[in-house]
């Protein structure tokens, strides 16, 4: 099978990797880059639970190529609170997930956050109706999703934006 | 530190797993790092529902370059099992369901193991095979397991050898027989719920490690740490000793990660590829059929009341399809049986309530455990009577819901819970008996009205289902500089476990809640015992064993605080952190003191040391039952009850149906963390939501149909109700930790019913089977046009 | 039986020129899969269905992502263009929105960000949601062969199940859609089993407008999802919607001449007596909601 070099922008960081033809962008961040935050729930673009940013827009990771990230710039959970300029502190709509008891176990987590981050930066001012929306392809089975909408219009209120992926 | 909570118990604090959840920073199983010299498993599945095993040829495979062993029934001569030691660990001569692992294969990488496993040649013959549980229990069904007389099986479980019936539980109070006469309504039912899988967002991971020294470790992610190392050290002869579980966060439970399911196939692989992590993993779509799923049950009930809406009498037969193996869907069936009336005060009773095995996937415990699948006949037909005798549902409840000191079912004397204060919360926030237009929104606006409003109300109870004697242990230890760490065997499925420990160990230790961590992850070589994290048991078991540890270290603290002031302990006390004296108003903080003790005058010797607190809970009074008719002085440890009440709208032209809102309250004993009830009550409503309309469908030979997220449908953000309105009430536990009992799978136990209720109410049409899919609430309306 | 872990290998391809496509598919015949967005692809991959050695990415050829409007010639969407891209384009919103609504009523926000038009009308699924948009839109595909390209009216581009007018060693470039008639309305509505994101267990795109040609002073065109071994068109339905005035009885005259365009099936998303009950209650409904729009 075709292996392949790639250059990869990963929360800030720029990653040289060989990657064979099959290995999906969550593989990449997960097994070679050790990035477990984001989450393997079905591998078929359904849950959600591995949803990043690739140049600022959500993707299934699971439903996306390494090889086809080459040159393209990927935010995980992990690099979530660098886009709001300190890495060592939550960002809003972190901190709203966690002051509105918006987790319980945990695992869609990640995904729910990168979804929800992308939809704030594309609606900064969305209605409950539009974040539901924004979040379906994001499933969770402890929360009941309520207030994880309400965590989303709570950071939304706050208005603070991010400066947007950081470019090397 | 910025925060610093004294007293948190009753109070509203973040989570302990918070930070760490949202910034991707937990670990799961399938997070944790083993390195290259990692090997990864898959699983060989029947593709037939009942056959035998004629031959396995695993030659082919094992030439696949990167193929280390291939592990079939022929290697693994073991069973395995909770309270019915049924389940082989490979099928041997026989396979019961579609999808029994048959064998399984270690590779280098989970693609060549993926590869190989489809070059395992299997030669079966297949046998007639059986689905549905009635018929399953007739004496001409095919039987499943011929050997049943021979299985190991727990005192309180009651197989029936030479048929399906794996558990038979009978309950007998009164004689039912003379008391229909007197019955001025009786309403009769038949009800069915198929199989339904719990869906957590992390599938089931395992990784095992074989040392060649014979030591063993199992990496999973698991309800049961110390379950899964007893059940498994038993199966496969391993001293416990050397069984060593770690369980990291678990990415959602729902009773699918308790006991033992696929965790047991990387021991086995491992034991093959000594010195090697073995990792097995299962796919999604694995998920819905290989692990576990919800029984699915067959209720006959019968219930009569008289004319002043007094039940009299109830009539019940209870078949739990229990699938292939009922290892631990045995004692849901037992379960579903001693709580056979649900939460009713009923003179007369005949129960009967049959674990039956069926060639599906594996019935086991899942959120509720019973209760759900028997609350859905018993709450449609109480709206009935009330609407036979023309009582209001909501009423006629409150007349016969149980109440505290009533000699329920089984002869036990109710503990104290306040149900008619749950029923008052729930219709008083619904607007019970106030309910509103339906709405017109998307509708055209030239066309008829379509949507109709209903509302409905169904209350529950749930005892935890267990043995009588489930143990809960912990530790509490200080650091130097006063922060604490706890140490559980109780597990942090999403529920918030480790945020009660914190806060139970911070109010009985006088610290602050923000000092306190919970030692993790779950590892039985470090961890101190508990039976499983399951049956709604933690808050009140691991607290009451916290809160024993706390109490014990504390003690520790004042003995030797007292001993430095020459004071009395019972004058002192820990308050933030610091010893106070009433008496002398003299104070010591904790820093230093808990760990080198405190120096005697001039430094003459020092007293103390490291305060290490020690704490157990163990229920001491459960008895066993009389085996014919269910009665004996305390079947359970308590009670929880709630209510539901539910406002939805059905769309008659597609069958939709809108829950708008869910009102939901319970009597939880004391509030550890008002918050997380809240978030539980809201859970739980959405997942009893969801669950009235899934189901698990097969084809005619028992092949899974709908066995993905595409085809498997669970609640999404869009599907949510606009509100829920969550509430408690406080009757304290005699023997809970402040009065707490558990509340984590009540909330979810009657929502199915409640839904149909309201449907009732919106359409006057009765639904006794789930799922309440659109098309079938459709076609029951156009049945009705046609007659109508 | 059930889908494996990961994706089983094969070697993918970047392809730059249409040219080369073409060249790769004639040298790999069955063997190779053209991805643009994957999602199908990767799904079918997993489960077993098919097992391509060389997928070839299609998606970075020039103006295969490229959505362009002309006021006189209409809009070419680029096959790989992503359900986002055509529903977020203010063209596309301008002119073309039950393109639009269309597009964003597959999956998740999240899905389609990978999701092509392209993709999704290939496969030749009976519930690919572009596919009833694109029939009454009376949209053209264009496929690509070496020497040259020809273009199929969508009405002709549905064969069967998983069967298109695509040959083999062809390529789909890109959908052009003429500009709507004046004055037109247009609704989708799809049935899933949850409220959004499902798979259409019924779905009916609706598009009408004024036509002095027409006896009733209006042409409807109605399309249908999920109800037959391909999309369809529901011309009797149409003819009956020109022939006469517009309002409930004719529209319900016409919803039962969509039912019986309609062949569905029994499957694990809804029975045939379902789907055929929801024809007629889609259709209605979007007649009604278009003729609003009309109005």
């Amino acid at each position: 099978m075709a292996m392949h070099s790639i250059t990869v922008t990963v929360n800030g960081s720029r990653e040289y990797l060989d990657v064979p033809s099959n290995l999906t962008l969550l593989q990449m961040l997960r097994d070679r880059l050790a990035l477990t935050g984001t989450k393997n729930g079905c591998e078929a673009g359904e849950c959600g639970a591995c949803t990043v940013l690739v140049d600022g827009e959500p993707v299934n990771s699971c439903m996306m190529l390494a090889v086809e990230a080459d040159g393209r710039e990927v935010t995980t959970v992990e690099g979530l609170a660098r886009l709001y300029g300190d890495e060592d502190q939550l960002s809003p709509l972190q901190d709203a997930f966690v002051e509105h008891n918006a987790v319980q176990c945990g695992f869609c987590t990640p995904g729910v956050l990168i979804s929800a981050h992308a939809l704030l930066e594309r609606n900064p001012d969305p209605t409950g109706e539009e974040i539901r929306e924004a979040l379906v392809g994001n499933l969770c089975r402890c929360t009941g999703y309520l207030r994880i909408i309400e965590a989303v219009q709570a950071a939304a209120e706050k208005g603070e934006v991010s400066d947007g992926p950081v470019y090397l | 530190m910025a925060q610093f909570t004294s007293d948190p118990v009753g109070k509203s604090v973040h989570r302990v797993d918070a930070v760490e959840k949202v910034t991707g920073a937990a670990v799961f199983v399938d997070d944790v790092q083993f390195g290259p010299g990692t090997y990864f498993a898959r699983l060989v599945r029947s593709p037939h529902a009942h056959a035998r095993v004629v031959h396995i040829d695993a030659s082919r495979a094992l030439e696949v370059p990167g193929v280390r062993a291939v592990v079939t029934g022929k290697d693994v001569d073991a069973r395995i099992g909770l309270y019915l030691i049924d389940r082989p660990v490979f099928a041997g001569e026989r396979v019961r369901y579609v999808g029994e692992p048959v064998a399984g294969v270690v590779a280098t990488s989970e693609e060549i193991a993926v590869e190989a496993a489809q070059l395992v040649e299997v030669e079966y013959e297949e046998l007639p095979a059986v689905f549905d549980p009635v018929e399953a229990a007739q004496p001409d069904a095919p039987l499943l397991h011929p050997d049943l007389g021979e299985y190991q099986v727990a005192s309180f479980i009651f197989p029936e050898p030479g048929t399906n019936v794996s558990e038979h539980f009978r309950l007998r109070k009164g004689d039912v027989e003379s008391a229909w006469p007197r019955c001025a309504a009786i309403v009769e039912g038949t009800f069915r719920l198929p199989q339904i899988q719990h869906v957590p967002i992390e599938p089931h991971g395992a990784v095992a490690l074989w040392e060649p020294s014979g030591e063993v470790t199992l990496w999973t992610s698991s309800q049961s740490p110390f379950a899964q190392r007893d059940l498994i050290a038993q199966s496969l002869s391993i001293p416990h000793g050397n069984l060593r579980v770690v369980s990291p966060y678990v990415g959602g439970g729902f009773g699918g990660k308790a006991g033992v399911s696929m965790e047991v196939y990387a021991v086995v692989l491992a034991r093959a590829v000594k010195g090697h992590p073995v990792k097995l993993r299962m796919t999604r779509e694995e998920e819905f059929v290989g692990t576990t799923v919800r029984q699915s049950l067959v209720a006959h009930t019968k219930i009569g009341c008289d004319a002043e809406g007094n039940l009299l009498a109830m009539e019940t037969a209870y078949y739990f399809g229990g699938g292939a193996y009922n290892d631990y869907g045995v004692n849901i069936a037992r379960a579903a049986g001693y709580s056979c009336t649900g939460p009713y005060d009923i003179p007369n009773v005949k129960g009967d309530s049959y674990c039956v095995y069926t060639n599906q996937p594996i019935g086991s415990a899942m959120r509720g455990f019973g209760m759900p699948e028997i609350h859905w006949g018993i709450e449609q037909i109480m709206d009935q009577l009330a609407e036979q005798i023309g009582m209001d549902p909501a009423g006629f409840r409150r007349r016969n819901c149980v109440r505290t000191g009533d000699t329920i079912l089984t002869g036990m004397e109710m503990p104290a819970i306040d149900l008619v204060a749950c029923i008052d919360k729930v219709t008083e926030a619904i607007g019970w008996a106030k309910k509103g237009a339906p709405s017109a929104s998307g509708e055209p606006s030239r066309t008829t009205p379509h949507k109709k409003r209903g509302q409905g109300i169904a209350i529950m109870w749930k005892a935890p289902a267990m043995p009588p004697n489930p143990g809960s242990s912990a530790v509490v230890r200080f650091n130097e500089d006063a922060t604490v760490n706890v140490e559980i065997g109780a597990q942090e499925l999403g529920q918030g476990a480790f945020t009660v420990a914190a806060q139970v160990a911070a109010q009985a230790l006088g610290v602050p809640y923000e000092w306190v961590r919970v030692s993790a992850p779950i590892d039985t070589k470090y961890s101190p015992y508990e039976w499983q994290t399951v049956a709604s048991r933690i808050t009140w078991s691991m607290g009451n064993a916290v809160k024993a540890a706390a109490e014990d270290a504390r003690r520790q603290i004042l003995e030797l605080v007292a001993d430095h002031w020459d004071e009395d302990p019972d004058d002192l006390d820990v308050k933030d952190g610091k010893v106070i004296s009433y008496r002398s108003e003299r104070e010591q903080p904790l820093e230093n003191m808990v760990v080198y003790g405190l120096p005697n005058e001039n430094f003459e010797g020092w007293k103390g040391g490291p305060v290490v607190g020690h704490g157990r809970f163990m229920p001491t009074y459960v008895t066993n039952l009389d085996p014919e008719t269910g009665q004996g002085t305390r079947a359970v440890v308590h009670y929880t009850v709630g209510a539901q009440a539910v406002d939805l709208e059905v769309d008659t032209e597609t069958g939709q149906v809108e829950v708008l809102k869910i009102a939901s309250a319970y009597d939880v004993g004391k509030a550890i963390n008002p918050d997380l009830i809240m978030a539980q009550i809201e859970g739980g409503a959405v997942h009893g939501m969801s669950s009235a309309f899934e189901a698990l469908r097969f084809d005619e030979a028992g092949r899974p149909i709908n066995a993905s997220l595409v085809d498997y449908r669970i609640a999404t953000s869009v599907d949510v109700p606009r509100e829920i309105h969550g509430d408690f009430v406080e009757t304290p536990l005699e023997d809970g930790p402040w009065g707490a009992r558990g509340v984590g799978e009540h909330v979810m136990v009657q929502t199915a019913p409640a839904i149909a209720n309201a449907i009732n109410d919106a359409l006057g049409i009765r639904f006794n089977d789930l799922p309440l899919s659109a098309e079938k609430i459709f076609l029951a309306l156009e049945e009705r046009r046609e007659e109508g | 039986m059930l889908a494996r872990p990961g994706l089983p290998s094969f070697d993918y391809v970047r392809a730059t020129t249409a040219d080369e496509v073409v060249r790769l598919l004639k040298e790999h015949g069955e063997a190779a899969q053209l991805a643009m967005g994957g999602t199908d692809l990767f799904v079918r991959m997993r489960d077993g269905f098919i097992r391509p050695q060389v997928v070839v990415d299609v998606k970075h050829l020039p103006g295969m992502r490229d959505v362009v409007y002309d006021g006189q010639a209409g809009l070419t969407v680029g096959a790989a263009a992503t359900m986002n891209e055509i529903a977020r384009h203010p063209d596309v919103q301008a002119h073309y929105p039950l393109l639009a609504e269309a597009a964003n009523s597959v999956a998740s926000y999240q899905l389609r960000n990978r999701a092509t038009i392209g993709g999704n009308l290939c496969n030749g699924s009976p519930c690919a949601d572009t596919g009833p948009a694109t029939l009454v839109l009376e949209g053209r595909i264009v496929l690509f062969e070496l020497g040259g390209e020809r273009e199929v009216p969508a009405g002709e581009f549905f064969l069967g199940p998983g069967e298109t007018a695509l040959r083999a060693g062809e390529l789909m470039t890109a959908i052009r859609y003429p500009i709507p008639p004046a004055g037109s309305a247009g609704r989708y509505l799809k049935l899933g089993r949850s409220k959004i994101g499902d798979l259409a267990v019924v779905s009916v795109a609706v598009l009408g407008f004024p036509d002095g040609t027409a006896p009733s002073g209006y042409r409807f065109r109605i399309a249908l999802g999920s109800v037959a071994p391909v999309v369809l068109r529901a011309l009797e339905a149409e003819d009956v919607l020109a022939a006469n005035p517009p309002g409930e009885q004719v529209f319900a005259l016409a919803a039962e001449k969509a039912v019986e365009a309609a062949s569905p099936i029994d499957d694990v998303r809804g029975s045939a007596a379902y789907r055929s009950a929801m024809v007629r209650r889609l259709t209605r409904r979007g007649l009604w909601e278009v003729w609003d729009r009309l109005g």
